[in-house]
């Protein structure tokens, strides 16, 4: 009986070793790198967008041989948009699942928590769709940005904009969360130096009703306005700007942040009050910038049988293309190699070339400003209106 | 003199709506006690529903309305049956369990019908010119008109019928009821299915205004909860008295105050109230 028992303990702690050391095996054959992003709470649409992007991202990358020989692995952590959670997350991608780097996110509150992580830990992190100016603005060693930030949207493409066609006055409604406030904040110092009226107003970031915000606008009799609501909050703006005759007939709306305006919902959602709205995009189906834009958009079309419409699929398509390029480059996983290599990086993905700022002192340390358009739905019809350059259609008032 | 009059009009018509959905939750309070923390989620099945009968399968509005209410009427009773009913005299118990209830149906509408918002079609169209000083939302006072409709007739089912004194009987002393030969459990489902049925009436009223998404029922189960205790616990008149001052306070607050602060508003009021009066405005026991 005794010799039955050894054998069974012998026969466990075998079968455990085995199953140790297929975990190590299968473990060394991937590298793991990290993903940040909401898949739940009011923002969980961009969760999806980037679930898409990663399969995208993944096939490409494994495709092509992988990194270092090995296949890259994604390990995607909740962040709901949520400071606490998301520091949380990230630091549970670098302690648990020991990831050589991580990229992602999409709001700013929830990216500068992390951002203090990824320092501490001392490994490499890029943001994708942050946009706050201090994501990138305080000069950390391991964070990059390779997206847009608040300061490149709001002087490069919303002043000039409003400046090019012309607009006399602008309503700004911002919702009270680090992006919104920012963003803002750049958008009044644009307006100011430009010399065009304003007013603004901040609501709350989960407000569903703004006829009392909307009310003051009327008042102010706006032809421009300024929509710095993220999620749905958005469509419901949009909707009761629509109701209370505000837009389209006396001013034209103008969002800024993009995706919610594309998601599948939007028409359903705001009806014909969505007919000449403004967005800021990173993607549109007739102005592919890069091969590799084509390349996606025919791989999203034959895996997902649709046409993409949320960017941000592409954006963390397009951070996972770069951080491919910087391990391979690096030659190990090795963080403070891993930052050289990024530093040094030329690639060309989906939305342009990507070369990141070396000098710090602003923003511009450690970021890329990838080109933005402007759109207007033009009877359910993308319409891109600036940059002249790349406009595809006039636009309508 | 347009401004306040426009701020008011809206403060009326979220604070009636905001009412309608408080009185289920009073409903369940005044005579089960039990706390339903799982409201808001069955606000937003009810939104869901109503969305997927008229969006999705194409029924006529007023026939998928009273269609989705009555989905969620028969939901409750399941819910209670399953999980309320061994809860019963265990507070602490009761709220635990509608907590994880929330949690789990608040994942559940992710995982069906997914992170975007879902509309069904609007009532009506267009916006009055109300008293000739501002446009407002047709969609909007026909959905006051209606959310005024249903409390009525809640007062007159309460007062006027049967099952009205029932459940005021049972509200009161649950083991005199008994010895009358009221079957207490019976009633306490059927409540469970009206407290939740209200909250299904607001959202399908609301939805067309404020479409729904899985985790909109937070913001929902807290206004219904701050109404409920503004107005005292179990008062179905503190309800509607506590919506319409919430949706007035709100309002003016952000229109003469701040507007990134509506909701704050809505506390200081319920912490002023509740230092002064701490049963809440109509706050007592009996229904």
């Amino acid at each position: 009986m005794k010799n039955i028992h050894g054998l069974w303990k012998v026969m466990v702690l075998a079968l455990a070793l085995s199953m140790l050391f297929a975990t190590a095996v299968y473990a060394e054959d991937t590298i793991k790198v990290g993903v940040v992003g909401p898949r739940t709470g009011g923002a969980a649409a961009t969760g999806k967008a980037f679930e898409e992007g990663i399969e995208l991202a993944l096939d490409r990358i494994n495709g092509a041989g992988g990194v270092l020989g090995k296949k890259m692995e994604v390990v995607f952590e909740d962040t709901a948009g949520d400071p606490a959670k998301a520091a949380s997350g990230l630091e549970k991608l670098i302690t648990r699942d020991k990831v050589v780097m991580a990229v992602g996110e999409s709001h700013s509150s929830a990216a500068l928590a992390e951002i203090d992580v990824a320092n501490r830990y001392k490994v490499p992190l890029i943001i994708a769709e942050a946009w706050h100016d201090d994501v990138t603005g305080k000069g950390y060693k391991y964070v990059f940005r390779a997206g847009p930030a608040n300061s490149g949207v709001v002087n490069e493409n919303i002043i000039e904009f409003i400046k090019d066609y012309g607009f006399k006055k602008v309503a700004i409604v911002a919702e009270n969360s680090d992006w919104g406030l920012g963003i803002k904040e750049l958008a009044e110092a644009g307006l100011d130096k430009a010399g065009i009226p304003y007013m603004t107003v901040v609501t709350e970031r989960k407000a569903q009703d703004h006829y009392t915000e909307l009310n003051k606008i009327m008042n102010f009799e706006p032809d421009m306005l300024l929509a710095f609501v993220y999620g749905f909050g958005v469509h419901y703006l949009i909707a009761q700007a629509n109701e209370i005759g505000l837009v389209p007939g006396k001013a034209l709306i103008l969002e800024g942040a993009g995706p919610p305006s594309l998601w599948p919902e939007f028409w359903q959602t705001v009806g014909d009050a969505g007919n000449l709205e403004l967005f800021v995009s990173r993607m549109h189906s007739e102005v592919q910038l890069t091969d590799v834009a084509e390349e996606y958009h025919k791989a999203y079309v034959e895996k997902f049988g649709k046409e993409p419409s949320d960017y941000k699929s592409r954006s963390i398509f397009d951070v996972l293309l770069i951080a491919a390029d910087a391990i391979n480059r690096a030659g190990c996983t090795n963080s403070d190699n891993l930052v050289q290599a990024l530093e040094k990086t030329s690639l060309t993905v989906g939305s342009g070339v990507v070369e990141f700022g070396t000098a710090k002192g602003t923003y511009a340390y450690h970021q890329w400003q990838p080109p933005m358009l402007i759109i207007q739905w033009q009877d359910r019809n993308q319409v891109v209106v600036y940059p002249r350059e790349g406009a595809t259609g006039e636009l309508k008032r | 003199m347009s401004d306040l009059t426009m701020y008011l009009t809206n403060g009326v018509v979220m604070g009636i709506i905001y009412a309608l959905s408080a009185l289920g939750v009073s409903l369940v309070v005044g005579i089960m006690n039990v706390i339903n923390f799982a409201h808001g989620e069955i606000y937003v099945l009810a939104g869901y529903f109503s969305a997927l009968f008229s969006v999705s399968l194409g029924i006529p509005p007023l026939v998928a309305i009273p269609l989705a209410v009555a989905g969620v009427f028969l939901f409750a009773l399941v819910v209670e049956w399953a999980f309320i009913r061994h809860t019963y005299g265990n507070e602490m118990k009761s709220l635990i369990i509608t907590f994880i209830l929330s949690i789990v149906l608040q994942n559940a509408y992710l995982l069906v019908f997914g992170p975007f918002p879902k509309k069904p079609p609007n009532w009506v169209h267009g916006a009055a010119h109300v008293f000739g000083m501002f446009f407002y939302s047709n969609q909007r006072l026909v959905s006051m008109l209606t959310a005024v409709g249903i409390i009525a007739g809640f007062f007159l089912l309460l007062h006027k019928t049967w099952f009205g004194r029932v459940m005021r009987a049972v509200s009161m002393d649950r083991e005199v009821s008994a010895m009358m030969g009221i079957n207490p459990t019976r009633v306490n489902q059927v409540s469970f299915g009206v407290g939740c049925a209200l909250a299904a009436l607001a959202g399908v009223i609301l939805t067309p205004i404020f479409p729904v998404t899985p985790t909109v029922s937070v913001g929902v189960s807290l206004t219904a909860f701050v109404v409920v205790v503004l107005g005292g616990m179990g008062s179905f008149v503190g309800c509607v008295a506590g919506g319409l001052i919430l949706g007035i306070v709100e309002n003016l607050g952000a229109a003469y105050i701040a507007s990134d602060y509506k909701h704050v508003f809505g506390f200081v009021i319920l912490i002023t109230v509740l230092l002064v009066r701490p049963v809440g405005l109509f706050g007592q026991k009996r229904l």
